[in-house]
């Protein structure tokens, strides 16, 4: 490599490009805490090398690593440090037990409250203590059937269960309760079967749903169930379905397979049997875990030695707990060795990173920790729902009370008319009794509480939902999934949310790591147009081989990028291409970036790692790795270079590597404003930093780190020290910027949710960095925004913090303020207590963003739970881990991000969808359209059997309160299931008041279903009053018009039954065209359901009346249709009643639409004209005047003058936070910045993010001593 | 299987592609549906509005006229003057033990102008609750379309007129039930004070609905005259009550279906005789002039306080004298006049800010 001379006064040496040495100390090696495990099998030997890197290897890695789930540590223990492990792994077992089963409860049992609930009140069934598997003798084994059942019923339980569940709704024990009541003679002014009937039409059609959505059930059970997995059954391997998968069985899994039961592990294509999984599924930690195969069993590569393994695994019984697993493996003619939850693999876990593993079944079925840890969806009802139902209670009052005042009028009018109506009959046969009479006024009225409207609901929401899944804007390509509505009962629910809770990895984040930008010497690389989508800037590649001063320093970045981390690499077999495994995306991502620059990382030693630079191999010798840990906030690696030279490389947060820094600096300043400026844009940063080690001086450091990583006590401490000793006199070579990528439209999204009033909250498990960060790029804060941080760390601080950011909020508290506030999982298991709950909620609700970072699972929960409960608002929690299965159960919504690998979000939420962005279409378009379909509905539902049935009540009145019917029976009994019924179903599918792109367009227009002006206490009993005012002249109008009996010009009179035929005919008509002006969009279906209800009345009125006698039913309807539709004053009535009644409805819509022009009208208007239907709604500056609670005045630019921070460019785009380097280190302080009036804070953390594994099974730091990837890896068959 | 069985479940171990989740892209699914968006505002709805107007008020003027053209004479006789008897004959009948003999009123009555076209005769009825629900009940629609049945199998709401027992036998009755048993039985007699005197040839047939007679009612087989007898309040069985005109006879007869469609209201009128206006003198109608009505009054109202009348009327197109439904066209037509007016008003003061968005 020409490298060109050093014309600059920096200190790097050249690398020599041969490995200068192999003095590897052992005593060192065994000082690093790891000792390199003798090779795996004894293969080849070869180093492979890599000879050109190409665009596509570099494509497919950077793929392949994106795909890698690590940077949410959201369970991680902050202060609780675990003693690492520092043994060989074969000792270390029993430690490992017992580092699992200690710490563990403390941190991850408290996320599940099922969990809790369940241990604390009673200990696990440890009673049948434990439980013997015989290693492939399946047919010795007890197992529980391996099959996943979530289906509700099979044909026996169906009918059982499936009136059950009908009979515990009150709407349908009532209509149970009048067919009963019906059954008594002389009671029923309607007959005996007129309820029954349609109570079990509209149970039909129940069952016919319940029976679709069950056997879908079936058919995903059914999908998982008849899984293949690779099995050894006598002597071979055999697929067999996870079903027949039964305890003992030996199978294996390939790199990407769920394993279908709980397995042990035996070996693996790793080293050591290491393997990596993913357990997002069970536990919603997204970064990869290791787990290992006891040593015992490492080496059982081969199928033929499997095939001759004998033997049988003790374990404990079935228990839920996922961290904790006891047994033993006695392999024949070896003694038992212990095993422990490093062996275990969970199903629903998946193998990631890992060619393939050999395990053998322990737990099969309901004995798995995934199913024992299963807990169904809670039932959710709507805030609609629960408004119905309240309704409906009401109106069985205001029915009771009627029945009451026919009841007692009856006896009144009775009494007066018994005595002399001679042709009543009172003489000789008393009036019915009190009671009897009053049932059957509860029988005459049973229907003003609508029987069909629970169905139609039902049918209606259920079809809601098929839209929601057949929606084509929400299908998201690459994963070829659609959005699925898991339950319908919730679909008006997306109309009103208030509050989201987002989780952020995997939800507003892709979790790929993208390397952007870096500052190598002071000088910015990645500005450059080719660098807006990924980094490619030519000028780098001309500084670095041309002889600019900085191309040493370049060389050096470079090189410390392909050698400080603990990235392995793999080869791909077929392709040659260089794949690079890592827990953590962050490092996979710089060090491809590293190779796509050039300087590629081929191999991992135990000892060294190999990297080319411009295809010439260079080896650094791996002295030592100091781990990242979360506290430190860096990683550095002591490697002694090609030339011999020992080097420190330190990587990590710019605040750790600035202390350290020597004390002059060339471009510590420029890199500042560069890391500002990547921070601003939203990036993660870190620090890139070198140091010499002169021979002596490492040699001496070598033994205090020894030292410090064997000791007994404070052993973490102590290396943290050691550490230091040596992590000093830093000379600042750069800095990275990498991109954590949203998803695609997330700002857009956030932007139009936040027109839409929806306050939006993320919870994240991630640190405060990076939250911050991802909140600035996604829009959720803004430059001009002041921040309120929170993260003290005990109760009393979190209270005075809390007290005095209230006070500061003054007048402007309870309002929506131009704020965000961040809090940090600590602090926020303070202000949850209940004391600080208070006044935590009023400051949060009083902030514009609120960010909580690194809470738990539980918390997430928690907060959902506090704003639900607290704020009466709808609440919808949106993430895509198992982690967030607890908020998304609490919320009144839960959305899963679904076509992940981690579906357990995806299954226990209410709604799946393939990306945050379409969250806009879910809740600014079906949500709000469900909500005012079914408002119509339910209020149109009410309104038609209310018109109907008050008719009744009208009657009474001129006939002596004798419970006598107007209409015919059966006319009455099909108006809920023939002839009112399509109306409402076409509302509530078809209705729409402007198209999706408007709505889309408006979000403004969300507001009206948010704030429920559609359907409350108010409307709901306009709606009734108008029925009652239209049962009025419903009743009224007809009978005045046949009041002297002749109707006929042949002077023919007719009956009671005559003008109810009228009332009815008026009455259907009336409803029906009610339904029509209700409607704004009239498809051709809705005119199918308005005219063709009408007509199908007309039909059964001609049917109806000549039945008889060939059917030996109603015959007061004989001739009804003749005399009907001959008479003239029906015709005039006809086109005069229901005009009449409606003319009050016409004319106030007219009216509110002239005069109360509301938005959704005027963008209605809009759309219809085919204008540009954007409205800059007047409403929207209103608010933004308003909201100036807190003073702000001053501007991005006067703040940028006003700081008097070294800024190279003031107007730059994106100014964020004063730097955060002036100040001491890590205060945990909490600020409101306050623009420039403020002195600038002395610390906003922020833009560092780095994650790894911290604490794993396998010590980073060891496991990259695992590794050769020079060996090949053994196949496993 | 140990050595091949790698390239197996490699290959395996790839998930067969499921069919793409893609969902379709048609109007319907995307609710995309073409649709009919009526807006509703002032300006749109303006000329619908005076049309309806326009055309509601002169068709109710129409009703009106109609309505008030038709000829109608009521004669309220409930307490007509006993003409048999000293008193009225209400007053004979509140003497309970005279229930069922005959008390005879004859009235006179004065048309004074000519009733052309055909003309009817309406008895009405005030206070008589026709739609009480244990009188609506109470009648057999079997036993009345003619079936066969033991008096046994009637309907049990006919009680307690569904048998009777005389000594120790139990009888049917035909027909049963209260509307049955309370059937109206005043007759009429309707003779012209002209010169000469002149009987009105009265028509009792044709005064039911067509459907009535020919379907709902029919005459048995069988009428089952020794286990069933007439309904308590009745003089004579229902088989003969009209010896001379089978067809009109048993439950055929006019007069029982008529009144076996029970009334709306407490307040109504049943068609009794259409006016046989073959012959000369009333060919075109009624002549203006007396009228002397010979009433055989049975029928005890006053006790429930309630009153019967006779009723001459003609008719029209749409039925009897009734001027509600011009009024309520006039009403209605004048209100979507009026509302039509203040929407233009609002129209031209606000609609042309409203439609700046």
């Amino acid at each position: 490599m020409a490298e060109g001379q050093d014309k600059t006064d920096l200190s790097v040496r050249v690398p020599d490009n041969e490995r200068s040495g192999t003095s590897v100390d052992r005593l060192d090696l065994a000082a690093s805490a790891t000792t390199a495990p003798p090779a795996i099998s004894p293969s080849l030997n070869t180093a492979t090398s890599v000879t050109a890197v190409n665009l596509g290897q570099v494509e497919s890695a950077r793929t392949r690593s994106g795909l890698i789930h690590a940077d949410d540590n959201s369970l991680r223990p902050v202060a609780t440090h675990v003693v690492p492990n520092v043994s060989h792994p074969v000792d270390a077992i029993p430690l490992i037990e017992e580092e699992m089963i200690l710490p563990n409860p403390l941190v991850k049992y408290e996320y599940r409250p099922m969990e809790d609930g369940q241990g604390s009140e009673a200990p696990e069934p440890h009673h049948q203590s434990q439980q013997v598997i015989y290693i492939n003798a399946p047919e010795r084994n007890h197992s529980e059937i391996n099959i996943t059942c979530t289906s509700k019923y099979n044909f026996l339980t169906f009918l059982p269960k499936f009136l059950f569940e009908q009979f515990r709704k009150y709407a349908n024990i009532f209509f149970l309760f009048i067919s009963l009541i019906q059954q008594i003679p002389n009671v029923s002014p309607t007959g005996r079967y007129t309820t029954a009937f349609p109570l079990l039409l509209i149970l039909m059609v129940s069952a016919l749903k319940e029976i679709i959505e069950d056997f879908k059930r079936h058919r995903a059970d059914d999908e998982i169930n008849n899984r293949k997995a690779h099995v050894h059954r006598g002597d071979k391997w055999v697929t067999v379905k996870w079903v027949d998968v039964v305890a003992g069985d030996l199978v294996k899994i390939c790199n990407g397979g769920f394993f279908p039961a709980d397995l042990i592990l035996l070996s693996s294509s790793e080293p050591q049997a290491m393997c990596y999984v993913e357990t997002s599924n069970l536990d919603g930690e997204t970064n990869l875990k290791l787990r290992q195969g006891h040593r015992v069993t490492k080496d059982l590569l081969r199928g033929e030695e499997l095939a001759s393994l004998r033997g049988m695994v003790e374990c404990e019984a079935p228990n839920r707990h996922l961290y904790e697993f006891v047994g033993n493996i006695h392999l024949e003619g070896q003694s038992a060795v212990p095993l422990g939850p490093n062996q275990l693999l969970l199903r629903g876990a998946m193998l990631r990173n890992t060619g393939w593993v050999f395990g053998i079944v322990v737990y099969t079925g309901l004995h798995t920790k995934l199913m024992l840890n299963s807990t169904s969806t809670p039932l959710k009802r709507s805030n609609v729902e629960k408004l119905t139902n309240t309704q409906i209670l009401l109106l069985f009052v205001l029915l009771v009370v009627l029945s009451l005042v026919c009841a007692v009028a009856n006896s009144v009018w009775s009494g007066r008319h018994a005595h002399n109506d001679w042709y009543l009959f009172f003489d000789v046969e008393a009036e019915s009794n009190f009671g009897l009479t009053l049932l059957t006024f509860i029988i005459l009225y049973n229907n003003l509480i609508p029987i069909s409207l629970q169905v139609t609901l039902e049918v209606v929401k259920f079809i809601q939902a098929i839209f929601i899944n057949w929606d084509l804007d929400m299908y998201y390509a690459p994963t070829d999934t659609a959005a699925m509505a898991r339950t319908s009962n919730l679909n008006e629910e997306l109309g009103q949310i208030e509050y989201i809770f987002s989780d952020k990895t995997g939800t507003l984040t892709q979790n790929i790591m993208d390397f952007r930008k870096c500052s190598i010497a002071g000088i910015c690389y990645g500005n450059n147009e080719e660098s807006k989508d990924a980094f490619n800037d030519p000028t780098m590649m001309y500084n670095l081989h041309s002889q600019h001063v900085t191309a040493d320093t370049i060389r050096e970045f470079m090189v410390l990028l392909a050698v400080c981390h603990t990235v392995v690499p793999e080869i791909h077999h077929d392709t040659g291409e260089i794949v690079y495994l890592s827990s953590s995306p962050d490092e996979a991502a710089l060090v491809q970036a590293a190779r796509q620059l050039g300087f590629v990382f081929t191999t991992r030693t135990p000892e060294t790692v190999e990297i080319e630079v411009f295809g010439k191999k260079e080896v650094y010798e791996i002295l030592n790795v100091i781990e990242f840990s979360s506290d430190r906030k860096r990683m550095s690696v002591v490697v002694r270079c090609p030339d011999g030279k020992i080097k420190l490389y330190v990587k990590g947060a710019d605040s750790v590597v600035y202390e350290r820094l020597e004390e002059t600096q060339l471009y510590s300043d420029i890199t500042l404003q560069h890391l500002e400026e990547f921070a601003s844009l939203g990036l993660r940063t870190l620090c890139i930093a070198k140091v010499d080690i002169p021979e002596d001086v490492y040699e001496e450091w070598k033994h205090t780190y020894y030292k410090a990583s064997t000791s007994i006590h404070d052993r973490e401490k102590k290396i943290e020290e050691a550490a230091e000793l040596i992590e000093r006199n830093l000379v600042l070579l750069g800095a990275t910027a990498i991109e954590d990528k949203l998803q695609d439209g997330v700002p857009e999204t956030i932007l139009k949710l936040s027109m839409a009033d929806i306050k939006l909250w993320v919870l994240t498990g991630d640190k405060q960095e990076t939250a911050i960060n991802i909140g600035y790029s996604c829009q959720l804060l803004t430059q001009n925004m002041e921040l309120i941080i929170l993260n003290e760390r005990s109760l009393d601080e979190t209270r005075e913090a809390l007290v005095k950011r209230k006070a500061d909020f003054g007048d402007a508290l309870g309002k929506v303020n131009d704020v965000g506030l961040i809090i940090d999982g600590e602090a926020l298991r303070h202000a949850l207590s209940c004391d600080c709950r208070k006044d935590f909620l009023d400051i949060a609700l009083s902030c514009k963003s609120v960010i909580c970072c690194r809470v738990s699972p539980l918390q997430k929960a928690e907060i959902v739970d506090l704003v639900k409960n607290a704020q009466k608002a709808i609440t919808l929690a949106i993430g895509d881990g198992a982690n967030d299965v607890g908020m998304i159960q609490a919320a009144h919504v839960g959305v899963g991000i679904s076509g992940l690998e981690g579906l357990q979000a995806a299954h226990s939420s209410d709604y799946a969808i393939g990306q945050f962005r379409f969250l806009q279409k879910l809740l600014l378009v079906h949500g709000a359209w469900s909500y005012s379909r079914l408002s119509k509905l339910i209020l149109y539902s009410f309104y038609k059997n209310i018109c109907l049935y008050v008719i009744e009540f009208w009657f009474q009145i001129v006939n002596g309160f004798s419970g006598q019917i107007l209409f015919e029976r059966w006319s009455i009994s099909l108006y809920n299931v023939i002839f009112t019924v399509a109306p409402p179903l076409a509302m509530g599918l078809f209705d729409r008041f402007c198209s999706a792109e408007t709505m889309m367009k408006n979000p403004a227009l969300y507001k009206d279903s948010q704030k429920g002006r559609l359907f409350n206490v108010k409307v709901f009993w306009v709606w009734i009053g108008n029925s009652i005012i239209h049962s009025i002249l419903l009743f009224w109008m007809p009978m005045l018009m046949l009041t002297q009996d002749v109707a006929f010009s042949s002077g023919l009179v007719g009956d009671y039954l005559f003008l109810g035929n009228f009332v009815y005919t008026y009455v259907v008509v009336t409803v029906c065209l009610k339904a029509g002006l209700e409607t704004n969009a009239w498809t051709w279906l809705t005119h199918l359901a308005i005219w063709g209800s009408i007509v199908s009345w007309f039909l059964f009125l001609v049917v109806y009346s000549n039945v008889y006698p060939l059917v030996r039913l109603s015959p007061e309807m004989v001739g009804m249709d003749r005399y009907m539709l001959g008479c003239w004053l029906f015709w005039l009535g006809l086109l005069l009643i229901p005009s009449a009644c409606l003319l009050r409805d016409f004319s106030w819509k007219v009216f509110k639409g002239t005069y109360f022009k509301s938005t959704r009208q005027r963008v209605q208007e809009v759309e219809l004209a085919k204008k540009e239907s954007v409205i800059n709604g007047s409403p929207r500056k209103k608010s933004s005047s308003k909201n100036h609670g807190l003073d702000k005045p001053s501007q991005s630019k006067q703040r940028c003058s006003g700081s008097g921070l070294p800024r190279s460019e003031c107007n730059m785009h994106a100014y964020t936070e004063p730097p955060r380097l002036h100040g001491t280190s890590h205060s945990h302080s909490s600020h409101v910045h306050k623009g420039c009036n403020h002195a600038p804070s002395p610390e906003i953390p922020h833009g560092y993010a780095f994650s790894q594994e911290e604490f794993g099974a396998v010590p980073q730091a060891e496991y990259i001593r695992a590794y050769d990837t020079n060996k090949d890896k053994p196949e496993g068959l | 299987m140990a050595t091949n069985g790698n390239g197996d479940i490699s290959q395996d171990s790839v998930e067969e592609k499921p069919k793409s989740r893609k969902p379709k892209d048609t109007k319907f699914k995307q609710q995309k549906l073409p649709a009919w968006q009526p807006i509703l505002t002032a300006n749109t709805v303006l000329p619908a509005l005076f049309a309806i107007g326009i055309a509601f008020i002169p068709l109710g003027v129409a009703l009106l006229v109609t309505s008030n053209n038709i000829k109608e004479l009521v004669y309220d006789y409930t307490h007509c003057n006993s003409s048999t008897t000293s008193g009225t004959c209400a007053e004979f009948f509140q003497n309970t033990s005279q229930t069922g003999e005959t008390c005879t009123c004859v009235v006179t009555l004065t048309l004074d102008e000519d009733f052309t076209g055909s003309v009817y005769m309406y008895y009405g009825l005030t206070n008589f609750y026709q739609n009480h629900r244990r009188y609506v009940r109470s009648r057999d629609d079997n036993q009345l379309h003619g079936d066969v049945i033991s008096y046994s199998d009637l309907n049990d709401d006919c009680d307690p007129y569904k048998t009777v027992s005389d000594n120790g036998t139990t009888m049917g009755i035909a027909p049963c039930g209260a509307i049955a048993n309370s059937l109206f039985n005043d007759t009429f007699a309707l003779v012209y004070q002209g010169s000469p005197n002149e009987a009105v040839g009265l028509l009792n047939t044709g005064i039911a609905w067509v459907s009535d007679k020919n379907v709902k009612f029919g005459n048995p087989s069988d009428w089952q005259k020794s286990t069933y007898t007439k309904p308590p309040n009745w003089k004579i069985p229902v088989w003969n009550l009209s010896l001379t005109e089978e067809s009109n006879n048993g439950y055929k007869n006019e007069d029982l279906i008529v009144w076996m469609r029970t009334s709306a209201l407490p307040t109504f009128r049943k068609l009794y005789r259409r006016i046989n206006h073959n012959g000369t003198t009333f060919s075109n109608g009624l002549p203006k002039g007396d009228y002397q009505v010979t009433i055989s009054y049975h029928y005890p109202v006053t006790a429930f306080e309630g009153t019967k009348s006779i009723i001459l009327t003609t008719t029209s197109w749409l039925g009897g004298k009734n001027p509600f439904l011009g009024i309520a066209y006039l009403v209605v037509g004048s209100l979507c006049i009026v509302l039509g007016v203040v929407f233009l008003v609002i129209h031209l003061k606000w609609g042309k800010r409203a439609g700046i968005v």
